[in-house]
């Protein structure tokens, strides 16, 4: 009789800038976008992506993207099913870029001892992505272009480009 | 049972070369990325048959890896075979032969430690020394510039970390040679363009840098589009230890300790990669990304162990990781580690990629056994990972275990000294000298907008303020100088009183650099003696001692299979022999990098222009006498030190015209150092209000910059200037770039004093008064027939010189 | 002459805690050096101290945002801080220090737990290093400030040094309780925009205090400024040789003594 191991679960946090502040990363973004040939792309805002993978309940997560992960002040949070799905939106664009798994991410790592150091389990890993949102005309082949010239490198990075909510 | 090591390495990862030919050997480098050569195939064939048993993976890797080029510098200590006109000789080691000769030659006491360390150690006052490194990272920053730059920042400073018992950085320098940003024809598929490895080399040495919190106050850049497929990017660092932790010894019996960031699959075959010709289909794994605050971690508990006393030696894990490390500590003696003890990013990695994996902020210790407790307490107490991995032995022998299984054996003697030597030939013929011809004159107040919003000239804010370049609170000349802190500085001075603890103590160095491919294209003799000069005459101006200056080598060169690439490159290399000779200023420390060329979108290849970076450092002692290079104020009198030569070959004036041909300006070594001698020694009397180089765009360019840095004007007579009487063109005069010269600001009260001062000491250079400061920020000059021949307002020339670059990246 | 105990806090990733700590030396004080773990494992005790110094650098990497690893673990580990504050010793945040006072909700307001200010990216979208012209609020009681004249000059070196706050209303808060400690000007004094205010900070932030005037944080580097010849104008005739950062570092040393 074999210990079932506890089941490996993924967690993903949204942690975005609030509307109201401005997004000066979201305007570099978008200036290098619009450089490399994305000129319908009207705004950008950029947001961070949080893989937590470990034995950390929902509870536990909330409170690590509560008081470690968002900004009391300027951010806001939302934890995504690991599968969330893309959705329909008109000219809304919705690019992750993930460092690809053998590429050291070190704010991962950085999230995993923190994470472990408020007392909630220590996760077997973490891996951060930066999130663009995207509003403007466009399709996603000249999106992936865009970015393989410019905010992704695809020696490293995974470019995941889905139509997104508003 | 610990004495249950296996006979030989373990026949399940044999590799088996023994028997097979060299067309099978060759492709069996090439699936394994291998850069071993037919010879070095052999003499490891051999070596094996002598054996009578196949090498393991590990152990092929294990000698790829040291034998490579970033790793030996093969080339450099190779035979060559060297043409000359008509005159053939053989360099039994080009190395040896020039720019260790020279150093030798000079017998500098105060170089405590050259050529052999990770970097160069000179003496700082009567307690401390400073290390000196500077290398490349050319081919991981072409493939992902941010993590590439980010990652040579690592590297450096890890080699000063490793240097001697451990330096604290105190300085780090960065030199970029780029395509143009505005670049608009075709590139090969996955080639950037020249702007995106701009913005991302910056950005990946600014996070590095910023966030290990050592101030990046000096360096340039170079644009020019034969570097659009193989851009270059030197990062240098400067680190001050204690003179009694320059020397390092490993004793056998010593633990192998590996501390800092933990082992994964990346970097691998990174030293191998370096000196493979660049292609589309680059290994995933060559590139990083850093993680700086590891190496902040390791920079922070190697330090205080150092003080503990608590190691007996240490060196970085670069190009061939664990292998190169305990391989270079235990040259003398010999190692055995067990890989298992290693910690790991991933479980699943195999014996030959933990002993070879390239991974960042790593370190490698011989600790004494009585010592462990207390150094493991201290890397703990700052967050940071150690391991015992093996340790020293006496056996000559390099020994890796892995759960017992042997993965590698090997003799030291072959692995350090076995490498065949293959002789190489190299042709360089000297080009005729032509008159210029070609392009169109322009208007002088048109050539100069256009000179001073050149590339490569203009205004460089936008990077540096990028750079924490204050951050220790040393940097007390700073690399942006003048009333509005954005002028051109010529270098920077540290006075490094957070390292040292001694607020009191004003002593501090200088860095400074010498880069201009543009000279070699005429000819790479002269371009070495005008790097040389030009690093030189940029210390003298901030107020460094020239004849206590202490120089790096770092060459760039396209492939040396090429006999003529690699003849410039011999040329080169006797220019800096020549020019350290001459100017007694020894190199201490080295790289270099070849094979920087790719092909193009047509398939051709690209070589890179062979590039020569002199990095050199001067001390001073005494930082409250350095000086910048800003006018100070209106009637002060100007005075030009050097002589103006008809030296347009390779300037920026012909450049600007699209003309070709001229003399490329040669240096003389000595009329050079008395002249930036006898300037120091006035310089140290406070005689000297401001002071600036001649470079690029020569005189024109160094009056405008001091003007519109200090917000007044001059008026300068070209009829005064030192010369060549055969000039008769007022542009000669204004845009020649002769070395060696320095345009210096005086108080009229101090003009007798220094001209009695310097014409005691100096017996060869000229000095005349050619000009004085105006209040008016216009910059005016009267040319040879006595007429006013330029009058431009100095607020639009500052204007053109600080748009080129942000207008280029917008 | 006593020499006040100075706790400069070191973590992983703060980089100035050298010429912090040396700059408390220099008037004085006895500065120590002492790791955040040192408190947590309870080696080293606050409340032995007198002073307390956040230094700049990049604790953590920054990695989440500036100094927010650093606040948690001021959160958590320096529980006694509050006391410490309340007794009215003396503590300064300087740059990644002043961002983690902030975000751990010792600044504006010492005595509320809540967050209300925050920090974003500059707007020009990147790290910078500039001196700055700051105006000292003199009518602050912010006992750094002590004798300073009201116009001085500063570097600044950061990526994230936008302050920005929770609400409008808090402005207005800053101003009555006299928490705005200085601010970014022209060298005439004006309030103006970049590169006059390097960050884009709200109504020109460059600094806070609490309302009682011992806590002080700050995105420029006073000790940078502690010798006349880290001035990049030092060379300059016209330059009035002061080194002004000194003189806070000075001030809170005569309050602890």
């Amino acid at each position: 009789m074999s210990v079932r191991p506890l089941p490996l679960l993924t967690h993903l946090i949204e942690v975005r800038l609030r509307p109201e502040f401005t997004d000066a990363e979201g305007a570099g973004a978008l200036m290098l976008l619009q450089g490399s040939g994305l000129s319908s792309i009207k705004e950008t805002r950029v947001c961070r992506l949080y893989e937590i993978k470990g034995p950390l309940s929902g509870n536990q997560v909330q409170q690590a993207a509560k008081d470690l992960l968002c900004d009391g002040v300027t951010q806001e949070f939302r934890v995504l099913s690991p599968s969330h799905a893309p959705l329909n939106g008109m000219n809304f664009w919705r690019v992750e870029v993930w460092l690809k798994p053998t590429v050291t991410d070190p704010v991962g790592e950085t999230v995993r001892s923190a994470v472990a150091e408020m007392g909630l389990p220590r996760p077997d890993s973490v891996r951060c992505a930066l999130v663009y949102r995207l509003v403007g005309r466009s399709t996603k082949p000249q999106i992936e272009k865009a970015f393989s010239k410019s905010l992704a490198n695809l020696l490293i990075h995974r470019c995941v480009v889905s139509e997104a909510h508003p | 049972m610990s004495s249950s090591v296996a006979e030989h390495p373990a026949a399940s990862d044999d590799f088996s070369i023994v028997g097979k030919s060299v067309k099978e050997l060759r492709a069996l480098g090439d699936h394994r990325h291998l850069s071993l050569n037919d010879a070095e195939w052999a003499a490891v064939q051999a070596h094996f048959k002598l054996l009578k048993r196949e090498p393991s993976l590990a152990e092929i890797e294990t000698i790829a890896q040291t034998w490579s080029e970033h790793c030996k510098h093969k080339i450099f200590t190779s035979p060559i075979r060297y043409t000359e006109g008509r005159k053939t000789r053989t360099i039994k080691n080009l190395f040896q032969e020039t720019i260790v000769a020279a150093t030798e030659a000079l017998q500098k006491p105060w170089c405590l430690s050259v050529f052999e360390d990770n970097a160069g150690v000179i003496s700082f006052g009567k307690k401390w020394a400073l290390a000196f490194k500077a290398e490349t990272h050319n081919p991981p920053s072409a493939l992902e510039p941010y993590g590439g730059a980010a990652t040579g920042v690592g590297g450096v400073v890890r080699d000063i970390l490793g240097c001697g018992l451990g330096a604290k950085p105190v300085l780090n320098t960065d030199v970029f040679c780029f395509g143009r940003p505005d670049y608009k024809g075709f590139l090969p598929e996955g080639a950037h363009h020249p702007v995106r490895t701009l913005r991302g080399v910056v950005a990946g040495v600014r996070d590095y840098g910023n966030r290990m919190g050592i101030p990046t106050a000096g360096g340039g850049i170079w644009f020019d589009d034969d570097y659009r497929l193989n851009p270059l990017v030197f990062c240098g660092t400067v680190g001050l230890l204690p003179q009694w932790a320059v020397k390092k010894e490993v004793k056998p019996g010593d633990l192998i300790v590996a501390a800092g960031g933990r082992t994964g699959r990346d970097g691998l075959h990174g030293a191998t990669f370096s000196s493979a010709v660049l292609g589309a289909d680059a290994p995933s794994s060559a590139v990083q990304i850093g993680h700086a605050i590891i190496e902040k971690r390791v920079l922070d508990a190697l330090l205080r162990a150092r003080d503990r006393r608590l190691y007996r030696s240490v060196t970085d894990c670069g190009a061939g990781g664990f292998s190169s490390a305990v391989g270079e500590l235990a040259a003398r003696c010999g190692a055995r580690v067990r890989l298992e003890a290693a910690p790991l990013k991933v479980s699943d990695l195999e014996s030959w990629e933990i002993w070879l994996s390239e991974s960042q902020e790593r370190m490698v210790l011989a600790v004494p056994a009585k010592n462990l407790k207390a150094l493991e307490a201290v890397f703990a107490a700052e967050g940071c990972e150690t391991a015992v991995i093996g340790e020293f032995t006496r056996t000559g022998r390099l020994e890796v275990l892995h759960h017992a299984n042997a993965v590698v054996d090997l003799d030291m003697k072959f692995l350090h000294k076995g490498l065949p030597r293959i002789e190489r030939e190299a042709v360089w013929n000297a080009p005729s000298a032509t008159k210029p011809s070609g392009g169109a004159d322009k208007k002088l107040s048109q050539a100069l907008k256009e000179a001073v919003g050149h590339l490569n000239v203009c205004s460089r804010e936008w990077v540096i303020r990028q750079y924490d370049h204050e951050v220790q609170g040393g940097t007390v000349i700073k690399p942006l100088q003048g009333v509005r802190h954005d002028g051109p500085g010529d270098a920077c001075v540290i006075w490094p009183h957070t390292a040292t603890g001694d607020m009191d103590d004003f002593s501090g160095f200088s860095v400074a650099h010498g880069l201009n491919p543009e000279y070699g294209r005429f000819d790479p003799y002269w371009m070495a003696l005008a790097c040389v000069d030009e690093a030189l005459r940029n210390l003298t101006c901030v107020g460094a001692d020239p004849s206590r200056a202490a120089l790096l080598d770092n060459f760039c060169w396209a492939s040396p299979e090429d006999p003529k690439q690699l003849g410039a490159l011999v040329r080169a290399a006797e220019g800096c022999r020549d020019a350290a000779k001459g100017f007694a200023a020894p190199f201490i420390s080295g790289k270099d990098s070849l094979y920087n060329q790719s092909k193009d979108e047509k398939g051709r290849e690209l070589p890179i222009p062979g590039t020569l970076l002199i990095s050199a450092i001067a001390t001073i002692p005494d930082t409250r006498k350095a000086l910048t290079m800003d006018f100070k104020g209106p009637g002060n009198a100007l005075y030009l030190i050097g002589r103006t030569n008809d030296e347009m070959g390779g300037s920026l004036y012909h450049r600007l015209l699209g003309r070709a041909g001229g003399e490329v300006p040669k240096v003389c070594p000595v009329t050079a150092l008395d002249g930036f001698k006898s300037l120091h020694a006035a310089i140290l009397k406070g005689l000297v209000l401001s002071a600036h180089d001649l470079s690029d765009g020569g005189l024109a360019v160094a009056a405008t910059e001091m003007g519109f840095s200090g917000e007044f004007g001059c008026l300068v007579d070209l009829d005064e200037m030192p010369r060549d009487p055969r000039i008769y063109s007022n542009e000669t005069l204004l845009f020649s770039e002769s070395p060696s010269r320095i345009l210096i600001e005086i108080k009229p009260e101090d003009e007798g004093s220094f001209l009695r001062h310097f014409g005691k000491a100096a017996k060869a250079a000229a000095v005349r008064r050619i000009g004085q400061t105006t209040a008016n920020p216009i910059f005016k000059v009267v040319g040879l027939d006595g007429s006013t021949i330029l009058e431009e307002s100095l607020r639009e020339l500052k204007e053109g010189w600080q748009k080129t670059l942000p207008a280029m990246l917008a | 002459m006593n020499h006040p105990k100075v706790l400069v806090l070191r973590a992983a990733g703060v980089n100035c805690e050298l010429e912090t700590a040396g700059a408390f030396a220099a008037v004085g004080g006895k500065p120590e050096l002492v790791h955040i773990s040192e408190l947590r494992g309870g080696k080293k005790r606050l409340m032995d101290y007198a002073v307390l110094a956040i230094p700049g650098g990049f604790s953590y990497g920054d990695d989440v945002g500036a100094g927010k690893v650093l606040a948690n673990q001021i959160r958590h580990t320096l529980t006694d801080l509050r006391q410490f504050v309340r007794l009215g010793r003396p503590v300064i945040g300087i740059c990644n220090g002043f961002q983690a006072l902030v975000k751990s909700g010792i600044l504006p307001h010492s005595n509320a737990c809540d967050q209300t200010a925050s920090f974003t990216v500059n707007d020009s979208g990147r790290f910078e290093a500039r001196w700055t012209h700051l105006r000292l609020n003199i009518q602050s009681s912010c006992l750094f400030f002590k004798g300073l004249p009201e116009m001085i000059e500063l570097p600044v070196a950061h990526g994230e040094g936008k302050l920005v706050l929770k609400s409008p209303r808090h402005l207005e808060d800053l101003k009555k309780n006299k928490s705005i400690a200085l601010q970014y000007v022209t060298e005439d004094g004006k309030l103006l925009g970049y590169p006059h205010n390097p960050n884009g900070s709200i109504f020109n932030i460059a600094g806070l205090t609490n309302p009682e005037g011992n806590v002080l944080g700050l995105m420029p580097h006073p000790e940078r400024f502690v010798a006349v010849q880290q001035h990049p104008n030092w060379t300059r005739q016209t330059y009035r040789k002061q080194a002004i950062g000194l003189e806070m570092f000075r001030n809170a040393v005569i309050h602890a003594r």
